[in-house]
């Protein structure tokens, strides 16, 4: 039945994108740093469970345990060591987040040239659960199921954390007002360091995920930063609900391009509709009117 | 920057010249493909920097124009005289620009970082698709009579074009107004600058430049695929060396152009491999180290500002009213914040217009101003309807104003804050010069100091003066005696006197009593939107309705 064919991947594929995005919500809805290198990150968690995969049997769901906390470590010193730096370099706003933009992007060649090296560039993948499973007439792998299945879970806790918690709810408001969020006595670079680093860890879980199903190569970090921005930005920035529909409806339209229209224009759909959005409503389907 | 550092860049220019015109003369195959390279990333640094050193919206879009006139050149190359190529070249990239331009420049910040590099990718995949799927193959081969001296020359061309065309930018006043813009764009647009086109015109130069680098390169390859002619890479070393460099000037992209050009032949022949680790690093070295680029180092090296034009109040002649406000609200979604405001201003008068806080004053003068357009109503400037115009073309008819939150550009001088509003300003009428004006409201030893680095209460008075220098007829002042001393209230006080001597019609909000009760003839007490009292200060200050607005009913 066509409707699933494209409904189903497409939740799968959604799922993911709104899982990734929700890492950079936070990495730049509260820390305020635009990270370019989002991506790479993505993809060096997916090698990492291909390496613990085919090196020493481990499954992709036990990687997630080792995964998320290196990633969590490698952003917070990211954080703290160089980009803390250039936020306390400039007061204004514009200047730090195009600061933050080319630092990070000089972070993505790093992290890219170090996986060719170590990888090359050829494209890789593994085979872990890949059994077919038939629902309503369609046919789904089981590690695509139990991606969605992780991906609802986690984002699902990511948001009861942050509207539940009392540090959840510094957090947002960080992300609502720094400079207000400092005078109620939240130590907003300490937090700011932990939403960054937590959404490194986040971005760790999307990689691991996706490498269950997806073939990868060391190139196509941009791709995934692309989407999860796409996802953020249409999502309206911060918010955690946009980014959850925006992302579902981004891999909707992504399988309904790729099965109806032509596989070979998906990615100039993704950056379509993102460009369509921008113009549109610069602010996101459900972010604030522009101030 | 001083004379001898300019006289020093100057010559060693001349020098560099010289020596580049001749270099395929005695340069062997190998030193002749790296002047190539340092050429067309020259051409490819300072377009780039034309547009996004002043305006600072980071463009990763350069590959997108590179890359279509890249394939402009081997579509039509084999067929078409190689004169009608560049042209043609040019002609796409222009308006492939001008396209994404108008729909894309207000956008800011990082929106339009990630736009740009959205566009770059998008116009590649729509190429390779249209190559698979119309042309049947994705690479062209490109055959042409262009050896790499008549490349080299042809690129040495272009770079004394885009070095020309820089610079006459950066003395006509577009060089300021894209300055202005870059330091804010609402006090730009306030100062009679059209933001909008500005940025266009500026943004569609530079993709001109950049599509016909990559028409001229094309012949390099023999083969071009998407893979080549749309490497994204390209955009981001652009970006990198005209950082180095310093994209607020000139001549500072290519400092940064030479250094890496022969930095990434050195590394792509010893570390092939660790190529893109090592470019990362050099990056965030650069942006860490480097904030303003290596011509920064040399002073700051601004653009040259054109002399300050004849600026004035002029009287107003006539008894109609310069302003007619008729029934304009104004509504955010449910909330009426100006509810069928209507007053007239006549010619010469100060008009107050006081209220308690949220009861929509500042609302008002922003649909006067443009900043907003009114849902309802009409507005009428000396016999013209405002609604609908934008801000800049107020500013221009001679409607300035000041902001509550003060909005002056920072990285720009104090007198270059006043001269970006005598850029486009159409009146005429009698003289007074940028500095008379800096003199008038009491900045006249700071002309050559940065505007961010004024105290609060200079940047209102730099505020006063730029918006004097629109030579308008009617000045809005939001709030701008606020939070002044009692001395500095009192010389304050006499400076608004001054001016409506002068001629000039003024409105303005206001809290100070004082200053309201010392200088309004007429007062609008406005509440929750609406006009609550009208008439002579002494007498809505009395009006119980007021009392009760400011202060609460009796039993409340």
């Amino acid at each position: 039945m066509l409707l699933v064919d494209i409904v189903l991947p497409g939740l799968v594929l959604g799922g993911m994108y709104a899982l990734i995005a929700l890492g950079l919500t936070l990495q730049y809805g509260v820390a305020r740093i635009m990270n370019l290198s989002y991506g790479e990150s993505l993809v060096a968690a997916a090698f990492g469970a291909f390496s613990l995969y085919s090196g020493l049997g481990l499954s992709p769901l036990a990687a997630l345990l080792l995964a998320v906390p290196v990633a969590m470590v490698v952003n917070w010193l990211l954080y703290r060591f160089l980009l803390e730096r250039l936020m306390r370099r400039s007061k204004d706003r514009g200047a730090q987040e195009i600061d933050s933009i080319l630092v990070t992007f000089g972070v993505l060649f790093v992290i890219q040239g170090a996986m060719l090296v170590a990888f090359g560039g050829q494209y890789y993948s593994y085979s872990y659960l890949s059994i077919p499973l038939t629902i309503m007439g369609s046919t789904l792998a089981v590690n695509r199921l139990v991606a969605l299945l992780f991906a609802a879970l986690v984002g699902g806790a990511v948001y009861l954390a942050l509207t539940r918690t009392r540090i959840g709810t510094a957090v947002r408001a960080i992300a609502v007002d720094a400079n207000a969020a400092r005078l109620v006595g939240i130590d907003v670079a300490a937090l700011s360091g932990l939403a960054f680093a937590f959404g490194g860890g986040l971005v760790a879980v999307g990689g691991v995920l996706v490498s269950m199903f997806l073939t990868f190569n060391a190139a196509m970090g941009v791709i995934f930063t692309m989407k999860a921005l796409v996802v953020v930005i249409m999502g309206g920035v911060g918010n955690v609900m946009g980014a959850l529909v925006a992302g579902l409806l981004l891999g909707a339209v992504e399988t309904a391009v790729a099965r109806l229209v032509d596989p070979g224009l998906t990615l100039a759909a993704t950056y379509a509709l993102f460009l369509g959005v921008l113009l549109i409503r610069p602010t996101g389907l459900f972010g604030r009117a522009a101030s | 920057m001083t004379g001898p550092k300019r006289a020093l860049l100057w010559c060693a220019g001349l020098a560099l010249a010289a020596a580049t015109v001749t270099y395929p003369l005695y340069a062997n195959g190998y030193y002749l493909a790296l002047g190539i390279s340092v050429l067309y990333f020259t051409i490819l640094a300072t377009a780039w920097a034309m547009f996004s050193g002043p305006t600072r919206y980071i463009s990763l879009a350069t590959v997108a124009f590179f890359g279509l006139g890249a394939y402009t050149a081997a579509v039509l190359g084999e067929t078409m005289p190689w004169p009608v190529v560049l042209l043609a070249a040019a002609g796409v990239g222009a308006f492939t620009a001008a396209i994404t331009g108008l729909s894309t420049l207000r956008l800011s910040g990082i929106y339009f970082v990630i736009f740009s590099f959205g566009l770059a990718e998008l116009i590649r995949q729509l190429v390779i698709w249209y190559e698979v799927n119309i042309h049947k193959s994705v690479g062209r081969y490109l055959f042409s009579a262009v050896t790499q001296d008549i490349l080299y020359w042809q690129l040495l061309g272009l770079t004394a074009i885009v070095f020309l065309v820089g610079w006459l930018l950066g003395r006509s006043r577009y060089g300021l107004a894209l300055r202005a813009i870059g330091a804010d764009e609402t006090a730009a647009s306030h100062s009679g600058i059209d933001a909008t086109r500005v940025k266009l015109g500026v943004f569609i130069l530079s993709a001109t430049f950049m599509a016909v680098t990559g028409a001229v390169m094309a012949p390099r390859w023999t083969y071009i695929d998407p893979a080549i002619a749309f490497n994204p890479t390209i955009s981001f070393q652009v970006v990198i060396m005209a950082l180095l460099g310093g994209a607020g000037s000139l001549f500072g992209p290519v400092l940064g152009v030479i250094p890496l050009v022969l930095l990434f032949e050195v590394l792509s022949a010893t570390l092939p491999n660790h190529f893109s680790i090592v470019l990362g690093l050099i990056f965030v070295l650069i942006v860490m180290v480097l904030p303003n680029g290596v011509i920064g180092l040399f002073g700051t090296g601004r653009w040259r500002v054109p002399a300050g034009g004849p600026v004035a109040a002029r009287a107003g002649t006539s008894d109609a009213p310069l302003l007619a406000v008729e029934g304009v609200s104004k509504s955010f979604s449910g909330l009426r914040a100006v509810d069928d405001v209507s007053f007239k201003v006549a010619p010469g008068e100060i008009v107050g217009i006081i209220g308690p806080n949220g009861s929509g004053k500042t609302t008002l003068l922003n649909t006067l101003s443009g900043a907003l357009k009114p849902s309802s109503g009409t507005i009428r400037f000396g016999g013209t309807v405002l609604n609908g115009l934008r801000a800049h073309q107020i500013a221009r008819l001679g409607l300035a104003r000041t902001f509550q939150l003060v909005r002056v550009m920072p990285d720009l001088t104090v007198a270059e804050n006043v001269a970006a509003a005598q850029l486009f300003s159409t009146s005429n009428g009698s003289s007074a010069t940028a500095s008379e004006l800096l003199d008038l409201v009491g900045l006249g030893t700071v002309h050559a100091a940065p505007a961010g680095d004024l105290t609060y209460i200079d940047q209102k008075r730099l505020e006063l003066a730029r918006a004097l220098a629109l030579q308008p007829r009617l000045v809005l002042l939001d709030e701008w005696l606020a939070g002044l001393n009692p001395s500095e209230l009192e010389t304050g006080i006499a400076l608004i006197a001054k001016l409506r001597d002068r001629g000039l019609t003024i409105i303005m909000v206001e809290h100070v009593m004082d200053a309201i009760r010392a200088l309004c003839g007429h007062c609008i007490v406005m509440n929750a939107g609406c006009v609550i009292a009208r008439g002579g200060p002494d007498e809505v200050l009395s009006d119980p309705k007021v009392v009760a607005a400011y202060l609460g009913d009796d039993d409340a």
